[in-house]
């Protein structure tokens, strides 16, 4: 049984349609990579999940854990075991990192460990994004989905923003997070990856990769290949081929 | 000997007998159970008794800051017998632990008159954590409180004040601080609880060198009425004022002044007004005043009054917080005023009021 199960999902956000029909499967264990060029519908799509407000469904189902969660609120996704890292995450004047993290646990060992590794120790007593940089921010978010450990890691673009010392420190911290050191049979923690830059695939390997453009998922495979495929033509050359060369690949289904 | 008062509601406004102290104050309406201090240096009175013992009190301090006529609660604070603490510290003597009074309202209906005179001498420390409380739960009644601070050359005062009434008293305290030359007060007001009506704007006039500093802390709730403010009269060179202010309104009216006036070369001041309005119930009217009288001064504020962010709600949420979790957590660090310089355990003790008051269960 898949973890998350998408099934002609239409989204509008501002009353604009966004995502026309999505289709796609995440199995137990797998990381998949979603591929679009700017206002594809990737954020949308990872919006949709989360059920953050501005993001209608109009049409379609998102079941997770076997549940059909299209209608859940935020929060009670998070506890069924959806973890996103934002983008843009807000800055909170007055919420401590620390005082976060300790919502989600009790064991302030972990948060220190986790915190070493993040480089982020000495920003646990400061206000939750207020006066982070780029790069500090998205240590915060992968820091915060460290500790909450859900089932599923939604990343919307983990590398934006951050210099190349960093982009390695979160993508070990991701790969810890994924169980990358485990055999792939024995992993249970999945990933939802979007990027448009594909640097993060440098460090993390994806199982599998979907392409979205215009709100619809063009094309599903191997996540090398259709990244190659993009590096070498643009999304805009190489729409009809996402069609044909990545269409029903066997990588995209429960085997 | 304490009579039976709830140790809760004094322990709500820091009156903890098991906690290292300095002294004690205690009044129940106009009876005065305890007064007493721990370390030399320190002298805690009742005012009546300081008069006799020390004729300036009454001849020059008693008064001396506040006009007698300045409304009908002076006015009638005057004409009563003065029932509150003359607290002195002596030159050079600095007062570690914190001195608690507490002033408890117990009839029903009642109006307690209170006037208390803190003198501090040249370079002397203390804190004083003043609570305000009724006896028990749903208590009706009015408080009328002046209070006229006197600070030597260099010394240095922190009063923390922490109001915990019930949704039926008025109060209306008055206060008036003299800053010396080199010296600095800071001042912490907390009201999280239930009121109908508080009516305060203390006033501090600061001298060459000097600084006075304004934090509180409010939370307005259903019904209540706030007409609070500080001000900061900087009239000696290089005097310096802050005044900061967190108010939230959960369907109460707060009307929040802060008046800063630079009157000398030098002076500086800067003030904040925050406020967050959780429900469409409720009002915040800001009004900060700056006053240049000098060239060479520097006044600035910032004042901001809106809603919870949807996009902060949602982000927590997204961590597995409920709404009302994520809303708790927001309002506590909206709160969350980290003051410079004040002791840890005063802090603390500001810090569990507003936990106490806000918390949602995690």
């Amino acid at each position: 049984m898949a973890l998350l199960e998408i099934h002609d999902l239409h989204v509008s956000a501002d009353g604009k349609d966004i995502l026309k029909g999505i289709n796609l499967e995440i199995d137990e264990g797998k990381t998949a990579v979603i591929f679009g060029p700017n206002g594809s519908g990737k954020s949308t799509l990872m919006g949709a999940i989360c059920g953050l407000p501005g993001y209608r469904v109009t049409r379609g189902a998102i079941i997770f854990q076997g549940l059909d969660i299209t209608a859940l609120p935020i929060d009670e996704r998070a506890r069924m075991g959806l973890g996103i890292s934002f983008q843009h995450p807000p800055a909170i004047k007055g919420v401590r990192l620390r005082t976060m993290l300790e919502t989600l646990t009790d064991d302030q060992e972990l948060i220190q460990q986790y915190s070493e590794l993040l480089n982020m120790g000495t920003y646990l007593e400061r206000d939750i994004n207020v006066g982070f940089s780029g790069g500090e921010r998205k240590r915060s978010e992968i820091l915060q989905l460290m500790v909450q450990a859900p089932d599923l890691l939604l990343l919307d673009e983990p590398e934006s923003g951050v210099d190349i010392e960093n982009i390695s420190v979160i993508a070990n911290a991701l790969k810890l997070l994924l169980e990358k050191e485990k055999p792939i049979q024995k992993r249970k923690r999945s990933a939802l990856i979007i990027t448009h830059t594909g640097f993060i695939l440098d460090y993390i390997r994806a199982d599998v990769a979907h392409v979205i453009m215009d709100g619809h998922v063009l094309g599903c495979g191997s996540a090398a290949e259709i990244f190659e495929e993009i590096r070498l033509n643009g999304y805009k050359q190489c729409s009809h081929c996402f069609a044909e060369k990545f269409r029903d690949n066997s990588l995209c289904t429960e085997q | 000997m304490i009579p039976t008062i709830s140790s809760e509601r004094l322990e709500d406004i820091g009156y903890d007998r098991t906690a290292a102290c300095s002294g004690h104050f205690l009044v129940l309406d106009h009876d005065i159970i305890e007064s007493s201090k721990i370390i030399d240096g320190l002298e805690v009175l009742p005012l009546g008794e300081a008069f006799e013992k020390y004729p300036h009190v009454k001849d020059k301090l008693f008064f001396g800051l506040i006009d007698r006529e300045k409304n009908e609660y002076t006015r009638q604070a005057s004409e009563l017998p003065p029932v509150g603490y003359y607290i002195r510290v002596e030159d050079g003597v600095t007062v570690e632990e914190p001195m608690q009074a507490a002033f408890l309202l117990a009839l029903e209906g009642s109006t307690q008159v209170i006037h208390n005179i803190i003198e501090l001498g040249r370079g002397a420390r203390l804190h004083i954590v003043n609570g305000c409380t009724t006896a028990a739960h749903g208590r009706g009644g009015r408080h009328i409180g002046i209070t006229e601070t006197y600070l030597g050359e260099e010394s240095s005062l922190g009063y923390t004040m922490l109001h915990n009434w019930g949704s039926q008293v008025e109060v209306y305290p008055s206060g008036a601080v003299a800053v010396g030359e080199g010296a600095h007060y800071i001042s912490n007001y907390v009201a999280m609880t239930a009121v109908k009506k508080i009516v305060s704007n203390p006033v501090a006039y600061v001298k060459k060198g000097g600084s006075a500093r304004f934090y509180s802390i409010i939370y307005a709730r259903s019904g209540a009425y706030f007409d609070m403010g500080s001000q900061a009269a900087l009239d000696g060179e290089e005097a310096s004022g802050e005044i900061i202010s967190r108010v939230v309104s959960e369907g109460g009216t707060v009307i929040s002044r802060q008046m800063l006036t630079g009157n000398v070369a030098g002076a500086i001041g800067h003030m904040e007004c925050s406020g967050l309005l959780i429900n469409s119930e409720g009002v915040i009217h800001s009004i900060p005043e700056l006053r240049g009288a000098h060239p060479d001064i520097n006044l600035s504020h910032e004042a901001a009054v809106g809603k919870i962010s949807s996009e902060e709600l949602s982000y927590l949420r997204t961590r597995g917080l409920s709404e009302e979790q994520a809303r708790a957590l927001i309002i506590r660090g909206f709160l969350d005023l980290k003051i410079e310089g004040l002791p840890d355990k005063i802090q603390a003790l500001i810090d569990e009021i507003i936990s106490r008051s806000v918390d949602a269960p995690m």
